[in-house]
């Protein structure tokens, strides 16, 4: 039934979605990014593309930073058209794919001015799909309970830092906590959100979302070995959700080493192949910790790609636009490290990019 | 066809040429080329990157230009009062071509660069100016609007003070309350002020308030001017804001959150004189500043002054060298890359002209070696390239919208020139809404000179396209008004009428009787405001309509002749045309007869009431044979009509079998003589043996990149007989459908008809009879309100869908009798469409 009225309200949106989506560069484009010899003639490559002419008024010499900027810039400007041309539930869904930028926008702030960076520096650096009217008022806070009470209590994230209202002081462990915990009010917000907009959207969001909130937890277990986080501490980290929930959170929470990581992960079929080959590196030796975790890294952003493109297969759900957003993010990413390859004159790296299409 | 002279019956023949251009000339011949607009260029080398081609370079450097030329361009739009940019046709032309090419390139490239870095530096240096100009009005503004709030306050605290003195008056010593009075006068309290941008405001105040818990107070204003960012020329509005809080902690947080949010601080001295002081000292810093701006305001515009004199040539110069580079880029070295090899399209009439081009441009650029230009035979199909003119255009546009003709097939847009307007007329019958946009067509057409060079917006752009359309729709809307005796829904007497109308009878209905004339031309006038008059002109009209239809189709039909016998297709005459003629004419054909047979009898002298055709037609295909007494039209009608039905359904299994079998028995002689199969294999090394004794006969007498999609057709018999399959079944189907949608015309001028009518007795009918100065008045009002609504709903509203149907039936019921519609338009290099295209 959901179908039948879908398109009254969202076709349209669905429609420009699904067209801006064919615009995402293709095999072949990256193919011939990766031959280009200097940032001009990427610029050149990439005004063959949907990109169109977004570098022609940029006076030479190019930057990475710029082609990075302005390539946001477009997926802004996609996602602004939307937002505006969307009605209840699409705009409500939409702004919650915001709200993750805008963890992430307080939490830059926050660790900015505790390192006591320049406000207007910091400002630059947010995401701008995350960025709100108070924003800027977030450097005067000094504790968490101020933060809240100041500039997020009127935040669409104020029910999310309820959770982790405390008087202590800032302290780069303590905003790491708060990101965590906060981006796990966040997942599980979001995930009953969509149950309630239908169950197609339900049906590929959850996917999703599962995902994410099991990289969050794998990441925070890898990433608190060897740290003073406790067990249970951490343990109160893990989202509530996800295909890891519950039997392998509590695994998780109790592991002391990568291996045990990767028992639980085996349970899952999906999640076995992400430390396949992690393994034999550590045989190698030379890699240790920090190179499984910069390959499980890598490996997680092609999950997430591979997930996100199963998303389009869907008609009449949302979550494409999720899904979109999310494409994009990384063909920006990918576009920024060609262009930092070639830039930088590291070509034998070029290709360790993630294709989507 | 003689190819003597342009037409618009068959598309241009196309040549595909190759141009053997000297290095040191290619630019030159390319730019004349382009000028002269004729040569589809192809692309030799589509398997290269576009940025791994020869001249990426130059494309690159004139990309370079043409980002300054944008920039000049925004500059001088953004500056408020007008910079005057000389048109093309005025401006100093700059030559690019010949000799001193490269060298004035150059110099436009460096004089490019030099009027930017200079136009860089003058914004720069009046940016930082009008900032701090920006940031000392605002200081003036938020010291005088403190100096208001103080004074304000200054006067309310007395009130206060003195209220409390008298409650508390006998409690208190008289020097305590003195030392009291003077310290309210010396503000003791601290405060922050400064501006802040007038939508962020709110926000601010609410992040304070929320900050210091409601430990402060805040006042502010607006600034009634908005601030004018030179850069980008937005503008914005700000507010002056004054906070008093207690203690540095506060005071500290005040100014962070305000710095975080955009906001400028002042200091302000709390105390009077040193503000007056700080007034007067500011004033006199803007004055010199100001004038310091003005003199880099007047050099800037006198800059951008100077560019605007020559910008329109720059900007022609930088697009026509990055059209040519473009071009050059599709182009190949040859071994010793001492020349480039071009293959192009070319209309083979104009051959003489690219000579005498190429010739220009060897001697324009001062050297001895002309370009070689020689014929390459090819199989692949040319592009399709029909010469209009303003008039003939918008009727071409019609057509191409529905599908650009293969090569050289009959071309339905000539034909449309006289059925498009004559179909359109047919709907929109109204000699009155004729002249209505007749006269709108005249005055587009006397304004074209005017209105060719301006930017029309979107709709009257499109109007004005299709002039010369509407011109010809006018005409004959005039005619066939004329032809229905409709001017506004109303009648002319211009001959005798036919008919007498008799003094009414007892029941108060007249009889008009014939008094022997005949109405010269068109519908008699008797007939407006008759009883039956309805009744009339739908039958008529209707009947008309099927006529019409059947003529059209017909015609559209025949138009399948010509291309059969121009692509040497016997075949398709026999096997399709001839049927498909046959079955059109014995049903509907016949019953075209059978109207205009049953118009020609004066049915009151018959004994026999006149038969309805509609059943006629059907009884005709459902009980062959049998005609009912009283509806018999002629004698001898049960067999001719069985001799027409037999003949029609001969035709079904002729369209449909004869083509597959003759392809069929072809494929059996060709395989019997053992040639299939192989040659299909064979064709590959066959080719290349004649394209190496042909390469050794005349050198490069090939086409160097024979596409890989090589149209080898594959003639696959069971395609054949689906085709055919389809085409049988679409077009006896078709010939049904088709006729009944004719009847549109009918059904649309009728609907036009009324609709006039309703209009002229809803409104200037009732109020004709009026007298008095009231009743002019009234009929005044009530003329303009009808004639609006006659332009608005009648002549636009029910002309645009009189044109769609118009449009429908060329395109549909004509169009799918022979058009193919498959080709592809020639899509020259021309440097004249480049200016359009911007």
């Amino acid at each position: 039934m959901e179908g039948l009225f879908f398109n009254v309200d969202t076709g349209f949106l669905e429609g420009i979605v699904r067209g801006y989506k064919s615009g995402t560069l293709t095999q072949s484009h990256y193919a011939s990014l990766a031959q280009c010899e200097t940032l001009e003639d990427f610029k050149t490559q990439l005004s063959a593309t949907d990109y169109g002419n977004f570098l022609a008024n940029e006076p030479s010499p190019l930057s990475t930073a710029t082609i990075a900027d302005k390539a946001t810039q477009t997926l802004v400007d996609q996602f602004n058209f939307i937002r505006s041309n969307s009605v209840e539930p699409l705009s409500k869904f939409l702004d919650y794919i915001t709200y993750g930028y805008m963890i992430d926008n307080v939490v830059l702030l926050i660790t900015g001015t505790l390192h006591e960076r320049d406000t207007h520096e910091l400002l630059e650096r947010c995401h701008p799909l995350g960025i709100f009217d108070t924003m800027p008022a977030l450097c005067v806070a000094t504790n968490v309970e101020e933060l809240y009470q100041s500039v997020l209590v009127e935040t669409p994230l104020a029910p999310y830092f309820r959770d982790c209202l405390s008087a202590a002081d800032l302290d780069d462990m303590n905003i790491e906590i708060i990101r965590n915990t906060v981006y796990k009010a966040y997942l599980e917000d979001f995930y009953n959100y969509v149950s309630t907009i239908g169950s197609t959207t339900a049906d590929v969001m959850h996917n999703i979302l599962a995902f994410e909130a099991d990289r969050r937890t794998i990441n925070i277990t890898i990433n608190s070995f060897d740290t003073e986080l406790t067990k249970e501490q951490r343990a109160k980290l893990f989202p509530a959700i996800g295909r890891l929930f519950p039997t392998g959170n509590n695994a998780l929470a109790k592991a002391d080493d990568i291996d045990q990581v990767r028992q639980v992960c085996e349970n899952v079929s999906e999640y076995r192949s992400f430390f396949d080959n992690s393994a034999s590196a550590q045989t190698n030796g030379d890699l240790g910790d920090f190179g499984v975790a910069a390959q499980l890294e890598d490996r997680f952003f092609r999950m997430e790609v591979h997930l996100n493109k199963l998303a389009f297969l869907q008609q009449f759900q949302y979550g494409v636009f999720y899904s979109y957003v999310k494409l994009k993010e990384q063909e920006i990413r990918n576009i920024t490290w060609i262009a930092e390859c070639i830039a930088q004159d590291a070509r034998d790296r070029i290709h360790d990019f993630i294709p989507i299409f | 066809m003689g190819d003597d002279y342009p037409t618009l019956f068959r598309s241009e023949q196309m040549s595909l040429m190759q141009f053997l251009i000297p290095t040191e000339v290619a630019h030159d011949t390319v730019a004349e080329l382009g000028e002269l607009g004729n040569v589809q260029f192809k692309d030799l080398n589509p398997a290269v990157n576009p940025f791994q081609r020869s001249f990426v370079g130059e494309i690159r450097r004139t990309e370079e230009m043409a980002r300054r030329v944008r920039f000049f361009e925004s500059q001088i739009q953004k500056e408020k009062d007008v910079v005057p940019i000389r048109p093309l046709y005025d401006s100093a032309s700059l030559v690019t071509v010949g000799p001193s090419a490269a060298h004035n390139i150059d110099e436009l490239d460096v004089t490019l660069a030099a009027h930017e870095t200079r136009l860089v530096q003058m914004n720069d240096s009046y940016k930082t100016l009008s900032e701090r100009t920006r940031e000392l009005v605002e200081a003036r503004h938020v010291l005088r609007e403190t100096a208001v709030f103080f004074e304000k306050a200054e006067t309310q605290q007395t009130d206060i003070r003195t209220s409390f003195d008298d409650s508390s008056a006998p409690l208190l010593q008289h020097d305590d309350r003195e030392q009291q009075y003077l310290s309210t006068v010396q503000f003791d309290l601290e405060f922050v002020a400064g501006t802040i941008d007038r939508t962020r405001i709110s926000t601010f105040e609410r992040v304070l308030w929320r900050v210091l818990r409601g430990n402060l107070y805040m006042n502010h204003t607006d600034i009634t001017e908005p601030f004018i960012d030179p850069a980008t020329g937005a503008e914005t509005r700000k507010n002056v804001f004054i906070i008093f809080a207690h203690g540095d902690a506060l005071l500290a947080k005040i100014r962070k959150v305000a710095e975080s949010m955009g906001a400028t601080l002042y200091p302000i001295d709390a105390n009077a004189d040193k503000r007056s002081d700080s007034l007067r000292e500011v004033t006199a810093r803007l004055e010199d500043l100001e004038t310091v701006l003005y003199n880099t305001g007047v050099n800037r515009r006198s800059e951008l002054v100077r560019i605007g004199e020559h910008l329109a040539r720059w900007q022609d110069v930088v697009r026509k060298e990055k059209a040519i580079y473009e071009t050059m880029n599709l182009f190949n070295y040859d071994v010793r890359r001492k020349t480039l090899v071009a293959e192009g399209w070319v209309p083979t009439r104009d051959l003489t002209m690219i000579h005498m081009a190429l010739r220009h441009a060897t001697e324009e650029s001062g050297t001895s070696v002309v370009p070689i230009l020689q014929e390459l035979r090819t199989s692949k199909t040319p592009p399709t390239f029909t010469r209009t003119n303003k008039f003939t255009e918008g009727f071409q546009t019609i057509m191409d919208a529905y599908g650009i003709a293969t090569y050289q097939e009959v071309n339905p847009g000539l034909f449309a020139i006289v059925t498009f307007p004559f179909l359109f007329a047919v709907m929109f019958g109204d000699i009155g809404h004729g002249l209505i946009i007749l006269f709108a067509a005249l005055y587009m057409i006397f304004q074209e000179k005017k209105w060719a060079r301006q930017e029309l917006d979107e709709i009257v752009g499109q109007f004005f396209y299709g002039r010369y359309i509407i011109l010809l729709m006018g005409m004959f809307s005039v005619y066939t008004g004329l032809m229905y005796n409709d001017i506004f829904s109303k009648s002319l007497h211009i001959w005798h009428s036919g008919w007498d109308f008799l003094e009414a009878g007892s029941n108060g209905v007249s009889y008009a009787l014939s008094n022997g004339h005949i109405y010269p031309f068109g519908v008699d006038p008797a007939w407006h405001g008759a009883d039956n008059g309805l009744v009339f002109t739908n039958s008529y009209k209707m009947k008309m309509s099927v006529v019409l239809g059947v003529i059209h189709m017909t015609f559209a039909l025949c138009l399948q002749l010509p291309n059969h016998i121009k692509f040497k297709r016997p075949l398709d005459i026999y096997a399709n045309f001839i049927p498909q003629m046959i079955f059109l004419q014995s049903i509907f054909g016949y019953l075209v007869v059978c109207i205009l047979y049953k118009w020609s009898i004066d049915w009151s002298t018959r004994d026999t009431e006149p038969p309805s055709l509609l059943n006629m037609l059907i009884a005709m295909i459902l009980s062959p044979g049998k005609v009912d007494a009283t509806a018999q039209l002629y004698r001898g009608q049960g067999f001719i009509q069985v001799v027409l039905l037999l003949l029609a359904v001969v035709c079904v299994p002729w369209m449909l079998c004869m083509k597959p079998y003759f392809q069929w028995k072809e494929m059996q002689k060709i395989q019997g003589q053992g040639y299939v199969g192989l040659g299909h294999r064979n064709g590959g090394p066959r080719e290349s043996t004649d394209e190496v004794l042909e390469i050794e006969e005349e050198g490069n007498g090939r086409v160097i990149v024979e596409e890989m999609e090589e149209e080898h057709e594959q003639h696959d018999f069971s395609e054949v007989v689906i085709h055919q399959i389809i085409h049988t079944i679409e077009f006896c189907l078709g010939c049904i459908s088709h006729t009944a949608s004719y009847l549109r015309l009918w059904a649309l001028s009728l609907a036009h008809a009324q609709l006039s009518e309703v209009l002229w007795s809803m409104t200037i009918e009732k109020f004709l009879g009026l007298s008095g100065i009231f009743g002019t008045i009234a009929l005044v009002m009530v003329v303009v309100f009808w004639f609006s609504a006659t332009v608005f709903i009648l002549c636009i509203m029910e002309g645009l869908s009189a044109f769609l149907h118009a449009l429908r039936l060329h395109w549909v019921e004509a169009n799918s009798k022979h058009y193919q519609g498959e080709g592809y338009s020639f899509a020259p290099l021309s440097f004249a469409k480049l200016d359009e295209k911007e």
